[in-house]
């Protein structure tokens, strides 16, 4: 009976506007206070040790740090300008490019809303100059943008591989297949659509600007490679060549790198003024824009980047939301504790298949639960909350904790757009500037599919499974 | 329910505000430099800094513990806006102020945690009282634990006078990593109290924002209407 208490004081501190992170914390603290012996020196020092402590968290300020390199640094254009040239003379052309650019920046920044306001402030821009309706548009993009927390990098995936204790790398692996699935789904829904409703096609550019757009784009795409391939090693030849967080490290000192040096969007070689991300800059990206400095114009720029204000700028961005984060995943450790002491989990399970339910009923709540959560809630928040009271569960139940994260993850990707408060629908109405239900209406169609989407990955276990056990071997469960 | 900032700072409130901003920034940068260092020497060099991980795990909580009043001081924090935007004004000032108070009673536990965490490792007495400080316990000094591997700095051997007996220190003892806790938690305390007086005031709104890229939001929604 303790345990609704807690969920209900949790809820409740929620939804009347404490911050996440102090409602988890102040609901923990009173529980251990009043039911346990634990002291409050005791719940500084877990405070203390949620980062001191936890190696594989120590991915997260690295990965959050790589994305704002790449997020300042004019990827996203460039990264638009490869997919139109890819998949633009299609019907619907300009759409699929949109679902393309979402599937590539989300694997660079691993942020939803971040994904959303990147691409969708140029693409829907330049739909609707192409002749398709804002509100395909705005729909097309705001489920595309989801794609952020499922395909790898993932910090989402990063909290559920620290908060279950299972590999970080495997998670990764296992939201490939899903995440290629659910861009390709929704390419086929634009494109069927597109048939029907007569939509316009772009122009084909030719080979040559595939492979002009390529190679602007190229470096960022490289990002991903380096992680994957320093993660994993080469199949056949190296084995993994860093941890996770070392990967991540690097990912953003080469993040840095492509910013500052090679793209040179921002810090001391930046041209000297700029015209603002409008539709123009994707037919014409590099237009009449002035010509940015070379390193021999300026080769102090070695050091002084390193100093440079928008270095600063982007450390103190990606700090600022790692605080937030690991703010609310310090608690969440917190509330965990309680749960662990109190065998909450083990409680639950044990009543649920009392009742007789099964894999299938129990996975059908996990959806239900994650579903209504996702829409309130910041997925990273959520998931350190829901996972480690339904991890113990699954393993009763005999369901691969790999897959679970899956599930959860794909869950919470479309609590994000689910009406009527899902986190994304939020953010494109800002971006598109369109009412909210406008962005609800426009956005269901795709929502249907993710739903069909949603139903594969949680009844078939090897699409998330397949490719993490092939590469990396079977995975031992210990419990 | 955006992060309003501060317009009006004098001359000392700028100057304390670059040095939080700074002093993220820097961490968070140390963070990734000593980590890929060490990468660099464990593949080119075929070494490593022993203490390299050791260092970033402190100073990744020294980031978070630090940032967070930052975080609220600037209105960063994450919450769930659903039902605020919902009801009518005067509800929603109630219940943001009751918020506001569960968030000063949490600081509040949380600092005297963090001090009676703390305080036996600098040789200092931590607090008696379960819920709320009500006196000072003797507490068994603990200033002679170490880290496990981060070497002390031959500047600050002057510490081993006063807080180890004037013994030496083989490595840097644990009481300055932690502390960050009475430290930080201070500040929250502190911020989380200014923010308090400025909703009471009516100067700010709330304690949260709905999700991260919420500034971002509104920038693209700013260039849309002049568009």
């Amino acid at each position: 009976m303790d345990v609704v208490l807690l969920f209900t004081m949790v809820i409740g501190l929620l939804l009347i506007g404490v911050p996440i992170a102090v409602s988890l914390g102040f609901s923990s603290i009173v529980f251990l206070l009043v039911f346990s012996d634990t002291s409050l020196a005791s719940i500084a020092q877990s405070f203390y040790q949620a980062m001191a402590g936890h190696f594989t968290l120590l991915a997260i300020p690295f990965f959050i740090l790589a994305s704002s390199f790449m997020s300042t640094g004019g990827v996203a254009r460039r990264i638009i300008r490869f997919s139109i040239a890819c998949v633009g003379h299609m019907r619907g052309g300009l759409a699929i490019a949109g679902v393309f650019a979402c599937m590539m920046f989300a694997a660079l920044s691993g942020s939803s809303p971040a994904t959303v306001v990147a691409i969708g402030t140029i693409v829907i821009a330049a739909m609707r100059q192409a002749g398709y309706t804002k509100d395909f548009a705005a729909g097309v993009i705001c489920n595309a943008g989801t794609l952020g927390i499922l395909i790898p990098p993932s910090i989402v995936m990063v909290v559920y591989a620290s908060a279950v204790e299972v590999s970080v790398g495997r998670m990764f692996l296992a939201g490939v297949i899903p995440g290629l699935l659910a861009g390709l789904m929704l390419m086929i829904a634009i494109y069927v659509m597109a048939r029907i409703r007569n939509m316009p096609k772009g122009e084909w550019a030719g080979w040559g600007e595939v492979f002009s757009s390529f190679r602007e784009a190229a470096w960022g795409l490289l990002l991903i490679v380096i992680i994957m391939v320093g993660i994993y090693g080469i199949p056949g030849i190296t084995g993994a060549i860093f941890t996770p967080t070392e990967a991540a490290a690097v990912a953003s000192v080469y993040a840095f790198i492509v910013a500052t040096f090679i793209y040179r969007d921002m810090g001391p070689l930046k041209a000297e003024t700029r015209e603002s991300l409008s539709a123009a800059a994707v037919t014409d990206p590099m237009g009449d824009m002035p010509r940015p400095y070379t390193l021999i114009d300026k080769p102090w720029a070695l050091i002084t980047a390193f100093f440079h204000e928008d270095t600063r700028r982007t450390l103190l961005d990606a700090g600022k939301l790692t605080i937030t984060l690991m703010f609310i995943i310090a608690n969440a450790l917190i509330l965990k504790h309680v749960l662990t002491d109190e065998q909450i989990p083990q409680q639950i399970a044990g009543a649920m298949l009392e009742a007789g339910f099964g894999p299938i009923m129990f996975l059908v709540i996990v959806n239900v639960i994650l579903l209504i959560g996702g829409q309130f809630m910041e997925p990273s928040g959520l998931l350190v909350i829901v996972a480690p009271l339904v991890f113990p569960i699954a393993i009763q139940l005999g369901i691969d904790p790999i897959h679970l994260g899956i599930i959860m993850v794909v869950n919470m990707e479309i609590g994000m757009i689910t009406p009527p408060v899902g986190l994304n629908l939020f953010v494109t109405s800002g971006v598109a500037g369109m009412p909210m239900m406008r962005v609800v209406r426009a956005a269901l169609p795709f929502l249907g599919v993710l739903f069909i989407f949603l139903i594969m990955v949680t009844y078939i276990p090897w699409l998330s499974t397949w490719l993490p056990t092939s590469l990396m071997g079977p995975e031992i469960i210990t419990n | 329910m955006s992060s309003e900032t501060i317009n009006e700072r004098g001359p000392f409130a700028s100057a304390i505000h670059w040095l939080e901003e700074t002093a993220i920034a820097l961490i968070l940068g140390l963070m990734v430099l000593v980590t890929f260092v060490n990468v660099v020497l464990r593949y080119v060099f075929n070494s490593s800094l022993i203490w390299g991980l050791e260092v970033t795990l402190i100073l990744f909580s020294w980031l978070v513990i630090l940032g967070v009043s930052y975080a609220f001081k600037i209105t960063a924090n994450l919450g769930v806006d659903a039902i605020l935007i919902m009801v009518s004004s005067p509800v929603r000032r109630v219940l943001t102020l009751i918020a506001v108070a569960i968030t000063i009673i949490y600081a509040v536990l949380l600092l005297k945690g963090a001090w009676d965490y703390w305080a036996p490792f600098a040789g200092l007495d931590a607090t008696t009282g379960r819920w709320f400080p009500t006196g000072f316990a003797n507490s068994r000094d603990q200033a002679w634990y170490e880290t496990e591997q981060v070497p002390i700095p031959e500047w600050l051997r002057f510490i081993e006078a006063s807080m180890n007996q004037g013994e030496e220190y083989e490595k840097l003892p644990r009481f300055i990593p932690y502390f960050i806790l009475p430290f930080g938690c201070a500040l929250i305390l502190f911020r989380v109290i200014q923010a308090s007086v400025a909703i009471i005031r009516g100067t700010r709104e709330s304690l949260i924002v709905s999700h991260e890229a919420e500034d971002a939001v509104e920038e693209a929604a700013a260039q849309n209407q002049e568009a």
